[in-house]
């Protein structure tokens, strides 16, 4: 027995001894999990680094008096994925996790591990869908040492941070039934938090709760009411209900005091035909504060009541806590929202009250608030046959940011207008039923919102013939630096100083910037990683600079 | 017309309390590179939703998805305004070209047997119709478009078995009296209906001429007269577009080269020893130099300055590239001191974006449509 017991130590000791052999890297790359929801500093372990969305960087080594002096270390390209189904370039939308010392990001149907001092591949995980969109993925979660993605056909696959090898699968969703799952799955707890799209055949939205374990479903909270539920009366009928849409699409935050997160839902379907959905059409298009541990609903504000213009309300609802009326110098617990259909709101975020609600793009569709400070839709401002003119989408799914420094919201907003035509005049309309075009060139503007009053400080409309793309666009960062990178629609990535707007440093990338920037310390170095098309840009500040901030 | 001026590298920083700001701080002149290709000329970039008939689609184009594919590989004619492909006016029966991209982007499945569907129309209007809708979208029955049993059958394999029991005990009969052929043409029509629903692919704006010319014969002489005429340039305009694309085009004209965005661009500094800034690692400072005078109508003015006018072929922050009447192209570097004054000579229709109202809208086309 003595005999077996030694020998089982020895092929220990030799499985240890290869671990180490690769790479140096002796132990699994797990996650403190006491890391998640603290400010990202050392790590980005989260979508948004940390649990408030406000994609904030304590980190001041790169600033705003050397930030023209930023390197770039290294690149790494995406190249053994060409064209996907609907997809010509790999696109890189994901925001990067990284844990000791590991970057961890997607593209649709592909997970990378790559080391982030070197910017070396490290493994990769394909998954080989059958349907689903792939227009994009947002990234990962993780728990302990594993990560969880989604394919595009509504399969959550959980892998081992070290190898890529598959744990465990679970499908929640049927791309028959034209579901798909583009986003970042988001750890609170022991919950794997994950959202659902799709349009074309009237889904009705869902976001479910998955044991980061066994990946088995521990609560699922529909976006639409059933029968007798409240919220029912803003349909016509229960069947609308159950075809009404709501995706949840985009990760959500989560106030660990409260115990709350908070998400966004998605346009309401039919998409452009309202004529068989008479009504606000609740929990479409609205923000809602749902109980990590029962899914079940807090409250919830729509900022876009009876949607009939793809505005899905996915946008991020970023926690903020500011001292923003002034009174007892008492810091508020907020949620900020700049949402697709132009309009931005602050609430409490503890039951849903509105603090500030005002458009910050000029708009034609509002015919003001109601008692609760929702916006009102102008009746004679909807898709028809004919034709109506309204804005196209705001914003999208690129990532706003918030200063605690400046107490500015960031966002990269777009101006235009299109035409939108009701081409499903059925009294039971379905799918889309509608389109829209665009007038003209569109413009992207990047915008510095004052949140106590929803105004704009300032303002960075960026020239460009062509107009900004409808459905790629930069995300933001801003840092204690005083900094915000972003980038344009040309393949320019930006900083710009936070308070003013000034633009300090630029780099032509070979694509425009399609992610969400992070940042990190490593090795006593701040980095900033970036993503334009298909390239991950790693930067940290060059040697005099660095020597001078690190003295 | 209007003119926008723009100083520094900033169109930009508009802050309402920040002056405009020159980018980085390179202390470069602005550089004509003169391409290889300076002999052609530039074909103007496409900035606006332009050709009546896109081109085949490459990629999918879908303003309308939650969030559409990506973009940068689209071929500039099938434009980003156009969210989804408009079949030609003269398009042979058929689904129309964007359909087959939609489809696979959606991720919607093998596309359903056209003339199988047809042969199950009638079918179904006399076996279906009842209770399920003239176009299975629900009445006594349900639904049969969101049926998940329709939406996961292929070609009929699950369907046909099923109509062939029925299902009585929901007072649904057996259809066993129909062929096992009409029984998958039947479901072929199904898979047609959703086809027409989910597949934006196939979407057609149409009929859309609903306002009262009248009314848009009073606006249009109201407001468009001073730069139009019915019997000039307007003459013919109902027959040159369809009526989805005239009611686009008339509000915002494509932009062709003779509607180009035009710039005025002036350096008050000296033109000598300038460089090429801020490449990052493609041209790190210094090595993509490119040395000389200004050319052409790159001369100094009297008073000093550097002068460069042409067409706009782009501009960002930080540089701006300009084709001249030889098609010459010249990128401009926006360091300190240079200005640049874009002109657009669509201005006036620019300003009607979003201020026009519906009402207006509607009627001038309709009238417009009577233009033949």
């Amino acid at each position: 027995m003595k005999r077996s017991a030694a020998k089982a130590t020895l092929i220990g000791l030799g499985a240890l001894a290869a671990l180490v052999g690769l790479g140096g890297r002796a132990r699994a790359n797990e996650l403190d999990m006491a890391t998640l929801g603290k400010p990202p500093t050392t790590s980005w372990p989260t979508f948004n680094g940390d649990y408030t969305g406000n994609r904030f960087s304590t980190l001041k080594q790169i600033n705003t008096s050397n930030v023209s002096s930023l390197q770039l270390q290294w690149s790494y390209r995406i190249t053994e994925v060409r064209a996907q189904r609907g997809a010509p370039v790999p696109v890189i939308k994901a925001t990067p996790l990284l844990v000791n010392g590991i970057l961890y990001f997607t593209i649709p149907n592909n997970v990378y591990a790559v080391d982030a001092r070197t910017g070396v591949k490290l493994w990769t995980h394909s998954w080989v869908d059958e349907g689903g969109h792939l227009v994009g993925n947002r990234g990962l979660g993780m728990y302990r040492n594993w990560l969880y993605f989604l394919g595009p056909d509504d399969w959550v696959i959980c892998v081992d941070s070290n190898t890529g090898k598959e744990r465990w699968r679970k499908q929640i969703a049927d791309a028959r039934l034209q579901y798909f799952t583009t986003t970042a799955p988001l750890v609170v707890k022991n919950h794997v938090l994950v959202g659902v799209g799709g349009d074309a055949m009237d889904i009705r939205g869902f976001l479910v709760s998955l044991d980061p374990e066994t990946g088995d479903i521990q609560w699922k909270w529909w976006t639409t009411p059933g029968a007798g539920e409240p919220g029912i009366e803003t349909w016509p009928s229960v069947d609308a209900a159950m075809h009404g849409g709501g995706g949840t699409w985009l990760p959500g935050t989560y106030d660990p005091d409260l115990n709350l997160i908070y998400w966004g839902t998605g346009n309401t379907n039919p998409v452009f035909a309202g004529q068989g959905r008479k009504g606000a059409n609740l929990y479409t298009t609205s923000i809602v504060a749902l109980n990590p541990d029962t899914g079940k609903l807090a409250w919830h504000f729509q900022v876009s009541p009876h949607d009939t213009h793809d505005w899905d309300n996915t946008e991020s609802p970023v926690l903020i806590d500011a001292n923003i009326d002034g009174k007892d110098g008492k810091p508020r617990k907020l949620l900020a929202q700049a949402a697709r259909n132009g309009w931005f709101v602050v609430l409490d975020r503890a039951n849903g009250k509105k603090v500030v609600s005002t458009p910050y793009v000029k708009l034609n569709w509002a015919k003001g608030t109601d008692k609760l400070g929702q916006p009102i839709p102008d009746p004679a401002i909807q898709p028809t046959v004919a034709g109506s003119m309204t804005i196209i989408s705001a914003t999208n799914w690129q990532s706003p940011s918030y200063s605690r420094d400046t107490g500015l919201f960031y966002v990269n907003s777009v101006e235009g207008f299109g035409i939108y035509y009701l081409l499903d005049t059925n009294p039971k309309p379905s799918g889309y039923g509608g389109t829209v075009n665009l007038l003209g060139t569109t413009t992207r503007v990047l915008k510095a919102l004052d949140v106590r009053t929803g105004k704009v400080r300032w303002q960075h409309e960026y020239p460009n013939l062509n107009g900004a793309p409808a459905t790629l666009g930069p995300g933001l960062l801003s840092t204690a630096g005083n900094l915000v990178f972003t980038g344009d629609d040309q393949g320019n990535l930006i900083a710009y100083s936070a308070d003013e707007g000034r633009i300090l440093w630029h780099f032509r990338a070979e694509a425009p910037e399609s992610n969400g920037p992070i940042t990190y310390l490593q090795d006593d170095r701040q980095w900033l990683v970036m993503a334009a098309g298909d390239t991950l840009y790693a930067y940290t500040l060059a040697p005099p600079a660095l020597n001078r901030a690190t003295q | 017309m209007l003119r926008v001026l723009l100083a520094g590298g900033a169109l930009a920083c508009t802050p309402l309390a920040v002056l405009a700001q020159a980018p980085t701080a390179a202390a470069a002149v602005p550089t004509p590179v003169p391409t290889a290709a300076a002999a052609e000329p530039t074909p103007a970039p496409t900035a606006a939703p332009a050709a009546p008939t896109p081109a085949p689609m490459v990629g999918p184009v879908l303003a309308s998805a939650a969030d559409a594919a990506p973009s940068p590989e689209r071929p500039k004619s099938a434009s980003p305004s156009a969210p989804m492909p408009v079949p030609q006016a003269s398009a042979p029966s058929g689904p129309p070209r964007g359909a087959q991209a939609v489809r696979e982007f959606l991720g919607l499945g093998p596309a359903p047997d056209a003339a199988a569907a047809k042969r199950g129309a009638p079918i179904f209007a006399s076996n279906c119709a009842f209770c399920h809708g003239p176009q299975a979208r629900g009445a006594e029955g349900p639904s049969l478009i969101y049926s998940e049993l329709v939406l996961k059958d292929v070609h009929g394999a699950t369907i046909a078995d099923f109509l062939k029991a029925g299902r009585p005990e929901k007072g649904m009969p057996s259809f066993a009296t129909l062929s096992d052929e009409q029984r998958k043409d039947v479901a072929e029509f199904l898979h047609q209906q959703i086809e027409d629903v989910a597949n934006r692919g196939t979407y057609e704006i149409k009929n859309i001429v609903l306002g009262d010319p009248k009314k848009g014969a009073s606006y249009v002489a109201a407001h468009c007269l001073g730069c139009h005429s019915i019997t000039g340039d307007l003459k013919g305009l109902g027959e040159k577009w369809r009526p989805a694309d005239l009611q686009r085009n008339w509000i915002m004209p494509p932009r062709t080269a003779a509607l180009a965005i035009t710039a005025t661009v002036r350096d008050s500094r000296r033109a000598n020893d300038s460089q090429r800034t801020g490449d990052g690692q493609r041209a790190p400072q210094g090595q993509s130099a490119v040395k000389g005078q200004p050319t052409g109508d790159g001369q100094p003015t009297p008073d000093g300055q550097h002068t460069w006018q042409g067409r706009v072929q782009q501009i960002d922050d930080f540089r701006v590239s300009l084709v001249n009447d030889s098609g010459q192209l010249t990128v401009i570097e926006r360091n300190p001191g240079i200005t640049v004054e874009l002109h657009d000579p669509l201005a006036p229709h620019v300003a009607m974006i979003g201020n026009l109202a519906d009402p207006d809208m509607i009627n001038v086309t309709a009238y417009l449509e009577t233009l033949k």
